[in-house]
């Protein structure tokens, strides 16, 4: 039985560690309102280049872009990982480096990039090249974004990879943040035509397959984009949960071991008691 | 009052602006273009360059607006403009020193380029970008 001073001692390195788990909660707590209002902020030009994107290809007959059609029938299929940088995140980067392997099992023949240091440190364990590794939220998140927009497009143009596919979180709501797969390359148009085509009477300058060719690239850049944004706002999310059950895990400790620690104490003052009594009677008789 | 039309500017990091606008000029690949209220449906790719437009105060003054555009589109709907674009800087946003070093550097990028066509477009968005900053900023 460990005795008094042990158990004091370990209430205090559990308090310790409950307030340095409390003060990430609230950091990640403050830090996931400041992404969210940048996925908020992105929102109107994903609306209004989605939807340029549907006028688009309403008015173009056929659609003649490398980004439309399969790449390189030999070449690898080309696949972004997605985490955070950091843990202390829960299963949140595990889940995503998780569906990574499986796909990468199903999957001979891929080539990798890496966003976030956690994808980089996955991929680096696993077989598999890495063509290049970008951080997710250190410097400018957009240009970030732009570069491996840029990076990914010349692989693709130029037949390096045959297709692109994106492993990154979905924020559902602040609790859950599920793991997607999805094709970024070649786009696949988005077909749905509940918003009818504002006709044929739009004018395109100078002609609507020169403005796709401009727009399909911007609009690769921007689902890249908002995918980082993604990613972190469920980080933090992620982080938040997971600071939030390891605070009250600590607090479920400290009160267990405060329990424990009463009761030795109280044990050792019985025996001391019974030591004393013990004595006097032998004393007396 | 002069008529105007909803205009917006949008970038991905926020929506720059989002009022009434009587004129908007904006440098499409073909050359300048001005849009008035009541333009034809019209959609185009932009240049990096200057944006000009006439854009109505709260207290239904006019004022002028001035920004430097990246790469971006114009969109002319009828009862509404939209411009999309990478980045729109203000005079007060924009680093001259920057720009310069920019302008620089991207003019380096051009020489080097030589007969690949794709980098000197590269090349050239950044030197157009560059000088749009620049004469935004009054240099």
């Amino acid at each position: 039985m460990p005795s008094v001073r042990d158990l004091r001692d370990r209430i205090r390195s559990l308090k310790n560690t409950q307030q340095i788990t409390k003060a990430m909660k609230q950091v990640a707590a403050a830090k996931i309102r400041r992404a969210e209002a940048l996925q908020k902020q992105s929102r109107p030009y994903a609306d209004a280049i989605g939807a340029m994107l549907r006028d688009l290809i309403a008015n173009v007959g056929s659609i003649d872009h490398p980004f439309m059609k399969p790449g390189a029938a030999d070449a690898p299929g080309g696949v972004i990982l997605m985490t955070a940088d950091k843990g202390l995140a829960g299963s949140f980067n595990a889940n995503l480096i998780r569906m990574a392997e499986i796909h990468g099992r199903e999957n001979a023949n891929l080539a990798w990039y890496a966003v976030g240091i956690k994808a980089r440190n996955a991929l680096r364990r696993q077989r598999g090249e890495t063509l290049q590794v970008w951080p997710l939220a250190q410097g400018d998140m957009f240009a970030n974004a732009q570069a491996l927009a840029q990076r990914v497009t010349d692989d693709f143009t130029s037949g390096r990879i045959a297709s692109l596919i994106l492993v990154s979180p979905k924020l559902v709501n602040m609790m859950t943040q599920r793991p997607e797969l999805r094709q970024i390359l070649p786009i696949v148009a988005d077909t749905d035509t509940d918003e009818a085509p504002k006709g044929g009477a739009v004018e395109f300058e100078p002609s609507p397959e020169f403005v796709l060719g401009r727009l399909l690239p911007k609009y690769l850049e921007f689902t890249l984009y908002s995918a980082m944004l993604e990613t972190n706002a469920s980080f933090y999310a992620a982080q938040l949960v997971a600071m939030n059950n390891a605070t009250e895990n600590a607090k479920k400790l400290i009160d267990q071991n405060t329990i424990e620690m009463n009761k030795a104490r109280q044990a050792a003052i019985t025996k001391e008691i019974l030591e004393i009594v013990g004595g006097a009677e032998a004393l007396a008789g | 009052m002069a008529n105007a039309i909803p205009f917006q500017l949008i970038t991905p990091l926020s929506v720059k602006f989002d009022g009434e606008a009587e004129l908007v000029i904006a440098v499409g690949t073909e050359g300048e273009v001005g849009i008035l209220p009541s333009h034809a449906p019209y959609l185009t790719a932009l240049r990096p360059g200057v944006l000009r437009a006439n854009v109505h105060e709260a207290g239904g003054a006019t004022r002028r607006l001035e920004l430097a555009l990246s790469e971006g589109f114009m969109q002319a709907l009828p009862g509404k403009v939209t411009i999309l674009a990478d980045a729109a800087l203000d005079r007060d946003e924009i680093d001259i020193a920057q720009a310069r070093a920019d302008l620089a550097a991207a003019q380096e990028e051009q020489k080097a380029a030589g007969g690949d066509l794709y980098a000197q477009r590269r090349a050239l968005v950044k030197i157009d970008y560059a000088n749009a900053r620049l004469a935004v900023a009054g240099v």
